[in-house]
């Protein structure tokens, strides 16, 4: 065993230069690139709809109810996408039903992600009766289908965006909390750790200075690809009817609303779908991007 | 031209070969809910009771004009407030071939008021057949009622009891009769299969059914299909493609298509749910009734029934169906005026708005928006809150916490008398009443009229109360929707019903 | 597979059902709304009928005694009465299973057949046209919100193709008797191959939807299991023996590149059983998954309590046949 100062150095080297040359190539991939660039362009959406949108997504107009979009007989260009069963402009309610759905996908992935370093964290490194009760609670909510417990939960605390978040995210924490698990089962073996253990660095500063910094792009890979998931869970959850409040547009609700109307209306249910797809699928495009490029083992 | 009378030649074709050449006939029904049990007494259900009532018979049936009249019973007769004799007819037979008796009766009704006379439980649909005190047999023929105090509405709420056979009962138990059946009706279960279907075919040795309907015999068709179509869509295209004769709770969007179609049309009957929106009458700012006349003033009624009901409604300015017993026509209406509205508003102290939310069921989202938009114009500027009707409830339950503003709310009245919708709504502390209004001269004559025998005196004191609640104005009053039913054009003698069951004894195929 | 291992798993079962227990009834026991009220809805009823019923549901009893005599009870596999229905929970349930694991196993099925080829091929042509669309395709199967994608699918093939039917299990014209309640099965058991086509066409759409996401992953998984049996010794071992390629792709290759899919594939079922509801409530599919959902909204807390107790059993089940496939199949691992 050699120096510490001497390993730490390593250590320092290893996290930055890869992480460098991983965004260099996810850069270079362009098909991930341009998905990432869909993806901001939403979020842009999301955050100035109120200067993009052409119409106020709430205001009610009966006489346009479900007015087919702009190409077809009886349409307008003034309304795009057509209009919902109680004449709201479609396209705006898109674009506002960006903002539901990402500040839920975000919100949802980033608190359960830091819950599940901490958890996994904990379990890989301390193991003991630790390790044992957080892997039992991992078991027990692994054995709940997602909806069914979200569904409950929400059930108990009542609609609203914030108990959608909480529902989701006393779930989803399970999965980076494996993954980290899995990750400092290794990581705790490894050299760098054993030497900062051998000179005596408290366990705090092992957990979160040496194992932490290693294990994280695989963490963050994992986060984009369930954002995806959630963002979809979300859609799902809004779709069955227990989601955020009208008159909020949520894209999984506007797919919800246009079922009534599926054997002619068919932008109502159509359009806010699309916009779920382009989203989670642009998401899902550049994560890949990220994984390859952070993970090269994977990208063959 | 000719290839596309070939066309229309071939798809007609085509609907005539899928389904297998019946020599029997079958009329199939797209119903929206299943089953909950088989057994009459362990429900409290209006689709179960639908389904049972094709296979079981009551003492007392409707008519097409909701007029009560005997179908078990040959006739009955009020002794005196509190005792009811009921003749029964001779010669009616059970499923199984056996007659049923007087024995019979007294075994049904007791099974539904005596607690734990059902395996140890006790019926859930006690309460449905009064305060009974007794239930005798006087002779061969006739079955004795006796009540504990006076209760008017006996005669109307007995056509939703069915008449189940003693023996059998006792032989399979009360857990047997979830799923087995031994009934009186028209028709007899030939198979349930939970979730999806539930097949009958016609009872030959049907006595006929109350001779107050005609026609009186058999049913018309061998076979009938309750066949369950939850989704609305699925339902339409069942219907469309000749798959259904008659389906249930067609949407009013797709009447259109349904009437467009040359093998279907649509029928509707008055329904017997009135919408309204509870205000809550015990808490600012609906504490005031200029502020909730001024919101009766803000929805455009007639526009939403138009637009989204598509005229399939009957606007209210109380809380009975036109077609209700003691109903008053004479009740103002608040007319839609957004300019007095916002007077009023601001005569009560309002004069730059309020905010208030609306709790609404999901299944009522977009007719709840619809009137919040329109109460924001005047300044009562609504945000709809959708929850799950269980919660709603809890939240809005009289003996709760009323905290709400506005609840989006309808209750069933089957029926069709007052005291099984005025008197839970609106009496200080009922357990419907979540507007939590209270207005003591409306609770006396309620009461009043829950003992008063002289019918024309009893519609009298519901009128009058009903005039106090008009002024009042506890509610927004909203309209009474018509049940609508898409139905095939080879389906002829059936017509639907007020409320809401589908007797199907009538009914004939082309 | 020794004995002490199915033992242990038997085990393991123990804690997982019990936490899982614990959880469903506490989140019952906070939940606003009460199974009596919504029972009777909107109709006039007295409090001594309302009084009564909560007597007859053992609501009127403490919550702790609830949760014992309802632990007591399901350890002799009874789930008590479904509030709403009046009829044994059990029953209930079991009613309503076959539609979800007739539509899960078609799912299952589609899915396999989909991945697999497709994994195959993508993995032998790398990077050719194949592989890309592939890759392609996977990425639009695992981001397609299935109660869309279903919707865009009946108005596609039912409204305008008018080819594949709205919803439901099967026609009215055909009526099949039971025997395994698995529609498509029974109807040829019943020599009615007219009654199998139109099970068959009514399951079609549902569980394409359900399939397609598992058949993105499926076909990811058996690629890269390909390509790193392709890699591996005994391959390039049979190559210089001068083993016919089809030979070694079809007969070798595979055989070892199955493992992982069928791993995942059984892991991935249980998810697709308990994510049903969707698709159901879509296809208007008599299954258990909305039920399920229908329960909680009317607080129906034997037969949640019994469902999810089944899902929870199901989840660990379908683990443990992953485990034994991936020893049985592949003669390297021991366990």
């Amino acid at each position: 065993m050699t120096a510490v100062p001497n390993d730490a150095a390593i250590v320092r080297e290893r996290i930055e230069s890869p992480t460098g040359q991983s965004l260099r190539r996810f850069l270079a991939d362009r098909f991930s690139a341009a998905a990432m660039g869909i993806v901001l362009l939403f979020v842009l959406l999301a955050v100035f709809a109120p200067f993009i949108a052409p119409h106020d997504p709430y205001e009610t107009d009966l006489f346009r109810r479900l007015q087919p979009p702009a190409w077809m007989e009886g349409g307008e260009w003034s309304f795009v996408l057509g209009c919902d069963g109680l004449g709201r402009d479609i396209l705006s309610r898109i674009i506002y039903g960006a903002r539901v759905s990402i500040t839920i996908g975000l919100a949802v992935v980033m608190i359960a992600t830091v819950i599940g370093i901490v958890l996994g964290l904990a379990a890989g490194y301390l193991r003991g009766w630790v390790d044992i009760v957080i892997s039992r609670i991992v078991d027990i909510l692994l054995g709940f289908p997602y909806l069914i417990f979200a569904i409950a939960l929400m059930a108990m605390m009542g609609p609203g965006l914030k108990n959608i978040i909480l529902a989701l995210v006393l779930k989803e924490w399970v999965v980076p909390a494996r993954v980290v698990r899995g990750e400092v089962l290794a990581a705790r073996e490894m050299e760098y750790v054993e030497a900062a253990r051998a000179v005596g660095a408290p366990r705090r500063y092992i957990m979160f200075r040496e194992i932490l910094p290693n294990i994280l792009s695989p963490v963050i890979v994992v986060s984009t690809i369930r954002m995806a998931h959630v963002i979809i869970l979300e859609a799902s959850l809004s779709f069955l009817g227990i989601g955020v409040q009208p008159p909020t547009a949520s894209w999984g609700s506007m797919v919800a609303d246009g079922r009534a109307f599926v054997l002619d209306a068919w932008w109502v249910s159509t359009f806010p779908g699309l916009a779920i797809l382009a989203l989670v699928l642009s998401i899902n495009v550049a994560s890949q991007g990220l994984r390859d490029a952070f993970d090269p083992k994977f990208s063959d | 031209m000719f290839s596309r009378v070939s066309a229309v030649a071939a798809i007609a074709m085509m609907a005539a070969v899928p389904l297998a050449p019946a020599m029997a006939s079958e009329l199939r029904v797209g119903f929206t809910l299943d089953a909950l049990t088989l057994d009459p007494a362990n429900h409290r259900n209006r689709q179960t009771e639908t389904i049972l009532r094709n296979i079981y018979d009551g003492l007392l049936t409707r008519d097409a004009k909701m007029k009560v009249v005997p179908e078990l019973a040959e006739s009955w007769t009020q002794v005196d407030p509190l005792t009811y004799d009921f003749r029964i007819r001779q010669g009616v037979k059970f499923h199984d071939g056996s007659t049923m008796t007087a024995d019979d009766i007294v075994f049904t009704f007791e099974r539904l008021t005596k607690d734990g006379a059902m395996g140890g439980q006790t019926s859930p649909r006690k309460d449905l057949v009064g305060p009974v005190e007794s239930i005798t047999k006087v002779d061969a023929n006739t079955v004795r009622f006796k009540l504990k105090e006076p209760w008017p509405i006996l005669p109307a709420m007995l056509p939703v009891q069915e008449v189940v056979s003693k023996a059998f009962t006792e032989k399979v138990g009360s857990q047997g009769l979830a799923t087995q059946t031994n009934g009186n009706g028209p028709f007899k279960l030939v198979e349930w299969r939970k979730g999806d279907a539930i097949i009958l075919e016609r009872f030959d040795d049907y006595y006929g059914g109350s001779p107050d309907i005609a026609p009186v015999g058999k049913a018309c068709v061998d076979r009938v299909i309750f066949r369950i179509i939850p989704e609305n869509a699925s339902r339409v295209a069942a219907l469309l493609a000749g798959e259904a004769d008659i389906i249930a709770e067609l949407p009013p969007y797709d009447m259109k298509k349904v009437e467009a179609n040359a093998n279907t049309k649509v029928m509707t009957v008055n329904g017997t749910r009135s919408f309204f929106v509870a205000l809550n009458n015990a808490k600012k700012p609906f504490d005031d009734p200029r502020v909730r006349r001024a919101a009766n003033m803000a929805v455009n009624k007639a526009l939403i029934i138009d637009k989204i009901l598509l005229g399939t409604a009957v606007p209210l300015n109380g809380v009975l169906s036109p077609d209700a017993f003691g109903f008053n026509p004479d009740l103002p209406a608040y007319a839609f005026d957004i300019a007095a509205a916002k007077a009023l508003l601001a005569e009560a102290g309002y004069p730059d708005g309020l905010d208030v939310t609306l709790d609404t069921d999901g299944a009522f989202k977009d007719m709840a928006e619809a009137v919040a938009a329109m109460l924001t114009k005047i300044g009562i500027r609504t945000k709809v809150v959708v929850g799950e009707g269980s919660t709603i409830r809890a939240k809005w339950a009289p003996g709760g916490e009323k905290k709400g503003d506005m609840f989006f709310n309808s209750w069933g009245n089957g029926s069709l008398d007052p005291a099984d919708i005025f008197v839970p709504t609106l009496r200080t502390g009922d357990r419907g009443n979540t507007a939590f209004y209270s207005n003591k001269e409306v609770d006396a004559l309620l009461d009043a009229a829950n003992v008063e025998l002289d019918q024309v005196k009893r519609a009298d004191l519901y009128k009058k109360a009903q005039v106090l609640v008009n002024k009042d104005a506890p509610w927004i009053f909203l309209w009474l929707p018509q049940d609508i039913y898409g139905v095939s054009k080879r389906v002829t003698g059936w017509e639907p019903s007020a409320d809401s069951r589908i007797n199907l004894h009538d009914a004939c195929v082309k | 597979m020794k004995p002490l291992a199915l033992l242990g798993r038997t085990l393991q079962l123990v804690p997982v059902l019990l936490g899982v227990s614990v959880i469903v009834f506490v989140m019952m026991l906070l939940t606003p709304g009460d199974p009596v009220e919504i029972m009777l809805a909107d109709q006039q009823a007295t409090p001594q009928q309302v009084e009564t019923m909560r007597h007859d549901m053992g609501l009127d009893r403490p919550a702790l005694e609830r949760f014992g005599v309802f632990l007591g009870n399901a350890a002799t596999g009874n789930f008590g009465l479904s509030f709403f229905h009046r009829r044994p929970v059990f029953d209930v349930i079991a009613e309503r299973l076959p539609a979800t694991i007739e539509l899960t196993l078609a799912a299952l099925l589609l899915a396999l057949v989909i991945a697999i080829p497709l994994g195959v091929i993508a993995a032998i042509k790398k990077n050719s046209l194949v592989d890309r669309l592939a890759a392609v395709g996977s990425l639009f199967g695992i981001s397609l919100p299935g109660f869309w994608f279903g919707i865009i699918l009946i108005i596609l093939f039912a409204v305008h193709l008018k080819i594949l039917p709205v919803a439901g299990r099967m026609d009215f014209a055909c009526e099949v008797a039971p025997v395994t309640y698995l529609l498509t099965i029974d109807s040829l058991l019943r020599g009615r191959p007219d009654c199998f086509t139109n099970a068959l066409s009514h399951l079609v759409l549902p569980a394409l939807t359900l399939a397609l996401p598992m058949a993105a992953v499926l076909t990811r998984v058996q690629r890269t299991a390909m390509i790193e049996v392709l890699r591996s010794d005994y391959i390039t071992f049979a190559e210089a023996k001068g083993l016919s390629r089809r030979r070694i792709l079809w007969r070798h290759a595979l055989k070892n590149a199955l493992v992982p899919t069928v791993t995942v594939a059984a892991i991935e079922t249980g998810s697709l059983l308990g994510g049903n509801m969707v698709v159901e409530t879509v296809f208007g599919w008599p299954g258990l998954g909305r039920l399920v959902v229908e329960s909680i909204f009317v607080r129906n807390y034997p037969l949640v309590q019994a469902a999810v107790l089944f899902y929870a059993v199901t989840y660990v089940l379908l683990n443990f046949v992953a485990d034994i496939l991936y020893t049985v199949l592949n003669p390297r691992v021991k366990l």
